[in-house]
């Protein structure tokens, strides 16, 4: 393959970017006429110097540091559970400093409307008052927990750590796909990455003044030791629902990067309205757990009677004000997808602000009008279960074969208010090393925020990639996988 | 320390230590068998399945004792089922181990994960068992040097050594002891060889030299394994090591709690103190040893009473 007169390495024509297919969707490399955009430009130089088998031999290597640290993945079907790893692509996914800046100021604008809709619903309800919600649509929802009602929680914080995911969509712009604010996970891999692609690209990463990423831990412990009027010997835990958990690895590195206690439901008990863990001098007061376990299995006397996983009496020890849970519980009723739709203007009736990222264009199928346009093109449609994450439930539209979508459709008029629908966005493509060349794979991006006393929000995210051609769905449990994020310097 | 975690280290030791005891076996076995009649390799492979099980050998075929020694998942104290039992302990508290340990750790897993017995016969098998214990020693040193010596550590040494004063107590009781009833056909007791390869088995051959010369005597061998103070594959060199782990675990405990734990270890201790071989001629070593292996278990249970598995409502 010739090079092309400029010196330069066209895509679809030239390698290593021979089989790099450019098309609806945005590129986060490539400009429509197949220049490289500035700020990959140092990258493209590295890759059309770099041999291919030393890329190859580099994603190898990565693999294995994965294996051999045990950052492996339990991927849950049928009966079987299988360790895997987590897929890494090498290649950076680059965002400069001007759009991040933009994209940071949104989050912050959102998690700030979203804590104030919490505090809301479950205090005086202003907002069910004044109907800008629907009353009904909260209240009965599976994830709206009466128990929170008329409970403060420290600095009306109740998402202590947020992963939004975002997408950019054909015109380049950075959209919401979803908030997660319940227990999102991920962020081990952000650090893992950028640890492997660092070591892979050492003169690129410096060159390109990369904003560092490795205080998140630090960040995160800050977060939750502001929960909690007092400074010194704050005593924090991270509960894991334990091994068996496909984070669980994640839990353990938090835990230890923080220098806190990992503990499981099984280490804790409570004694008058106070938590205990149970060490091997006696019992020891915790004031601030970070719980990786849902709401359903906090604690067995409130939520879900028989979870082994949970401690009993917990809620009771939150609710006397002796513990400090994060997140709070009853996050998921504004994670909620249909709450999704409302959230532009939440931010508008809380903050008196238009809202800096937009959302993705949402058909909520409880309206009448909207069902029978979701019906009629459920084959352009994404539609999504409302309680349902990681990709489970929900029919992209595009890819469905017509009896799927025939399936789909029965179930979707049997229960219209558990479901919405949104346009097939072309996620953005960034490139992707695939098969000894770089290949076109579409991109999502969840950053994380952290709000206690004040937000905070490492420069980056978790970049997850759909590694099969075409694919749009980039959830690790279905062939999903992820990317170091690179946010510039000005 | 969380008491689970306590747990888990504390086994996660055990089972690294009962890996080391099988590999050297096997590795140790297999080397000697080339020097051994049928009949004597048959007889030793006899005691070597009874020190690793505790039960009598179905068959004396060297693969499929092998085998069975180092691969069946399904036979608890093989070799690929006590690295498991140590990987999983060690993944359970990984934000407690440095990322030395647990990635060499779980490397030696991965390892051993994919060999079978095929795979490592058409070679030299006991090249494979050598290998792995030449893991496991780096692994003892990257433990040693990286971990922090505080209370963690003194529940891996705890782990260690009552499962090193059992295993040592089993195998000097099947070269010294009566054989048990119960086998259709005993095997004939230990000849020279049979002594030189004991003293492999603990690594001892070597310093056993060091202190009584080349000169093989089975009543040196059981005072050098039973009651040298220096070396570490002695009893009573565990024993000190089990005292010690003990005074050092759980700091915060009152004096109450601690009291079962240390009396248990002291009567242990003082019993390996002053033992002398000359009593113990005549069979009545036996009950020595199955005596070291109940105080052993006995610590065992107290520590779990005391720090461990306790009652809550104790300690409020």
């Amino acid at each position: 393959m010739a090079e092309s007169g400029r010196g330069e390495a066209a895509p679809g024509r030239d390698a290593p970017y021979a089989r790099y297919a450019l098309g609806e969707a945005y590129d986060e490399m490539f400009a429509r006429d197949g220049s490289v955009r500035p700020h990959y430009a140092a990258l493209d130089a590295r890759l059309r110097t770099l041999p291919p088998d030393d890329l190859a031999r580099r994603q190898q290597a990565c693999e294995q540091s994965f294996l051999h640290q045990g950052i492996t993945f339990t991927v849950y079907s049928d009966s079987q559970a299988t360790e895997r790893i987590i897929p890494t692509d090498l290649l950076p996914r680059i965002v400069p400093a001007a759009e991040w800046e933009r994209v940071e100021r949104g989050l912050k604008q959102r998690i700030t409307a979203l804590n104030l809709f919490l505090r809301d619903i479950y205090g005086e309800g202003r907002v069910l008052k004044d109907g800008i919600v629907p009353r009904a649509m909260i209240l009965g929802s599976k994830h709206y927990r009466r128990e929170m009602r008329g409970l403060a929680v420290p600095h009306g914080a109740y998402v202590n750590v947020c992963g939004t995911d975002l997408v950019r969509n054909e015109a380049g712009n950075f959209v919401v796909l979803e908030d997660n604010l319940r227990v999102p996970s991920g962020v081990s891999y952000m650090l893992a990455n950028r640890d492997v692609v660092r070591r892979a690209f050492p003169n690129v990463f410096r060159a390109a003044r990369v904003k560092p990423i490795e205080h998140y831990p630090g960040e995160l412990l800050a977060t939750l030791k502001a929960l909690v009027p007092f400074q010194e010997d704050v005593s924090i835990a991270v509960l894991t629902p334990g091994v068996f958990n496909s984070a669980f690895f994640e839990h353990a590195f938090l835990a230890r990067q923080m220098g806190v206690e990992l503990v499981e439901g099984r280490d804790l008990l409570i004694n008058d309205n106070v938590v205990y863990a149970r060490t091997t001098s006696g019992l020891k007061r915790i004031d601030v757990i970070y719980r990786r376990v849902d709401d359903d299995f906090v604690d067995p006397l409130i939520f879900r009677e028989g979870s082994s996983l949970g401690v009993p009496g917990l809620f009771n020890a939150y609710r006397a004000g002796n513990v400090v849970i994060a997140n709070a519980l009853g996050t998921g009723v504004a994670d909620d997808k249909a709450v999704y739709a409302y959230v532009p203007r939440l931010i508008r009736y809380y903050l008196s602000e238009e809202p800096i990222l937009d959302n993705v264009q949402t058909y909520l199928c409880r309206e009448e009008k909207s069902l029978g346009y979701v019906l009629a093109n459920l084959d352009k449609l994404v539609v999504k279960a409302v309680g349902e994450s990681g990709g489970y439930g929900m029919l992209v539209g595009m890819h469905a074969s017509k009896a799927e979508r025939e399936e789909f459709a029965l179930k979707l008029k049997a229960d219209p208010e558990n479901y919405i629908a949104q346009p097939t966005i072309q996620l953005s493509t960034a490139p992707t090393f695939v098969d000894g060349g770089v290949e076109a794979r579409h991109v999502d991006l969840r950053p994380f925020i952290l709000t206690g006393e004040e937000t905070r929000i490492v420069p980056g995210g978790l970049t997850r990639v759909a590694l099969k051609k075409g694919s749009l769905v980039v959830n690790s449990s279905q062939g999903g996988g992820s990317k170091d994020t690179w946010v510039l310097s000005n | 320390m969380l008491a689970r975690v306590a747990d888990s280290l504390y086994w996660m030791a055990r089972y690294i230590e009962r890996a080391e005891h099988t590999a050297r076996l096997l590795a140790v076995k297999l080397e000697s068998m080339i020097e051994q009649s049928p009949e004597e390799a048959e007889a030793s492979w006899i005691r070597v399945v009874a020190a690793l099980t505790g039960k009598e050998a179905e068959s004396t075929d060297a693969f499929a004792i092998t085998d069975s020694l180092a691969f069946d998942r399904l036979n608890r104290s093989s070799l690929v089922s006590s690295l498991q039992g140590a990987r999983d302990n060690a993944r359970q508290v990984r934000e407690q181990l440095s990322t030395e340990v647990w990635e060499h750790l779980n490397r030696l897993y991965l390892g051993t994960h994919g060999e079978t017995i095929e795979s490592i016969w058409v070679h030299q098998p006991a090249a494979f068992f050598r290998e792995t214990l030449e893991d496991l020693f780096t692994l003892g040193g990257v433990t040693y040097t990286t971990l922090r010596h505080g209370e963690g550590w003194h529940f891996l040494e705890l782990g260690r050594h009552i499962e090193r004063a059992q295993l040592v107590s089993r195998l000097l009781d099947i070269h010294f002891g009566i054989v048990a009833p119960g086998y259709a056909q005993p095997p004939p007791p230990p000849k020279y060889f049979d002594w030189l390869v004991l003293l492999k088995f603990c690594t001892a051959f070597e310093p056993y030299c060091k202190e009584y010369t080349a000169a093989l005597r089975p009543e040196r061998i059981a005072q050098f394994l039973l009651f040298d103070a220096e070396f570490p594959h002695s009893v009573r060199f565990s024993v000190d090591r089990i005292v010690e782990a003990l005074a050092n675990v759980a700091p915060g405990a009152p004096p109450s709690r601690r009291a079962g734990c240390e009396r248990l270890a002291g009567r242990l201790k003082a019993s390996v103190d002053f033992g002398q071989i000359d009593e113990l001629t005549g069979g009545s070593i036996d009950a020595f040893l199955v005596n070291i292996t109940r105080q052993c278990e006995q610590i065992h249970e107290a520590v779990y009473a005391a720090y461990i598995a306790y009652d809550a409502e104790t300690v409020l």
